[in-house]
């Protein structure tokens, strides 16, 4: 079962190909991401992007989604821009539509642009749809890689694990490195937890709110938190906001940090007076 | 349901491995203040490795506890609270700000060890 318009268009397929096309030059590819593809790579996606929009009007509506999809698939593989496609077949409404209202009286013209506006509504979804899905995807797996990223827990001398946080710290990331923070200390049975702020913009009250949270938890399993890599920024801003970090021990870089974290295990570096034979220092 | 409290020269030793009610954990209480009277242990270690909920009652009468020992002249140090337990009892705002905490069993002795000298 064919409706009218669908069968209006094929039947006017060339006349429409070819004044779409002409519109097609201020529209299609205007954006800086296309234009930079070469132009006989803009020209062939142009005619793909015509033929299968205008194959799929004789095609049922599973296997025009199919198509569809297959040709949003490429688009998404090859970084092209969805809304230029999207203003496309807009204009292409509108070729379509001046077109009938010339051919058929008012109320006839109505009920065909309803189903115009079906058919072509069916297009756009289906190729959003694709791209959103797409989007998510992506989505996703860059949380997945973000997660592994967050909150990374290093051993660097017996009994001492360090911490480097980089990045800004929101809720939800926070109680991950609570989490990793915890679960680290049990692990390598940690005695001092240096935790690196050096790459963290900013340390605004609720920062400062988690990272207490954080070391009163790790008190409670039975560790000590140092917090290093205090900038100078932040710690006016600290002080500014009147955040009261008494309770904690705080040094400026992560060095003096594992040197108090030594003396807290009873241990210190030393030099030897002599070069040392065979193995590292103890 | 009691909890047995073990004696190791003068300190005393604890390992909680049963689900903690509130019955059990003001018996406790009561048994472990007797025992400290009784044997005049100088430290008190108890250990929380098998304990996986801490609800804020019990939290309260841990504090307590410490609290009451201390007043008898015995030094508590809790050991091996899980994290999940730990950031539970920070969620409840209980951070026993004043209890000494670690690892384990053997580190616990160590701390008391230090801080009774020897």
């Amino acid at each position: 079962m064919r409706s009218i318009v669908l069968q209006h268009m094929i039947d006017n397929k060339d006349h429409y190909i070819e004044q779409w096309r002409v519109s097609f030059g201020e529209l299609l590819f205007s954006r800086s991401e296309s234009t930079i593809k070469p132009q006989y790579i803009q020209d062939e996606m142009k005619e793909e992007f015509v033929s299968v929009i205008f194959d799929t009007l004789t095609m049922d509506r599973h296997s025009r989604r199919a198509v569809v999809k297959r040709f949003a698939e490429r688009l998404i593989h090859d970084g092209w821009v969805v809304s230029e496609f999207i203003m496309s077949l807009q204009r292409l409404r509108r070729i379509v539509m001046k077109d009938l209202s010339n051919h058929y009286d008012k109320e006839k013209f109505v009920d065909l642009s309803g189903e115009l506006e079906d058919w072509l509504d069916e297009q756009i979804t289906d190729l959003t749809t694709e791209f959103a899905k797409n989007h998510e995807e992506v989505k996703a797996i860059q949380n997945v890689a973000l997660k592994e990223l967050s909150a990374p827990l290093i051993p660097v001398f017996d009994k001492i694990v360090v911490m480097p946080l980089i990045g800004t710290i929101d809720t939800k990331r926070a109680s991950q490195i609570m989490e990793n923070l915890l679960d680290g200390i049990i692990e390598h049975r940690a005695q001092v937890v240096l935790i690196d702020i050096t790459g963290v913009p900013l340390v605004d009250t609720m920062v400062a709110h988690h990272i207490i949270r954080a070391s009163e938890a790790v008190r409670l399993v039975g560790a000590e938190c140092l917090l290093v890599g205090i900038r100078p920024e932040i710690a006016q801003t600290i002080v500014n906001l009147g955040i009261d970090l008494g309770n904690f021990t705080t040094k400026s870089t992560l060095k003096k940090g594992v040197e108090a974290a030594l003396q807290m295990t009873h241990r210190d570096i030393i030099t030897n007076e002599e070069p040392v034979t065979g193995g590292g220092l103890n | 349901m009691r909890i047995p409290i073990l004696k190791l020269g003068r300190y005393l030793l604890i390992s909680v491995q049963v689900e903690l009610d509130d019955q059990t954990a003001l018996q406790f209480q009561e048994d472990l203040l007797n025992k400290i009277h009784q044997e005049g242990s100088l430290g008190v270690v108890i250990d929380l490795t098998s304990v996986d909920m801490i609800d804020s009652f019990i939290a309260k009468v841990i504090g307590d506890v410490v609290e009451m020992s201390s007043l008898m002249g015995a030094k508590v140090v809790l050991t091996g609270i899980q994290p999940a337990v730990a950031i539970t009892l920070i969620d409840m705002g209980v951070s026993l700000q004043e209890v000494q905490t670690a690892l384990d069993l053997e580190q616990g002795l160590e701390r008391l060890q230090q801080e009774l000298g020897g």
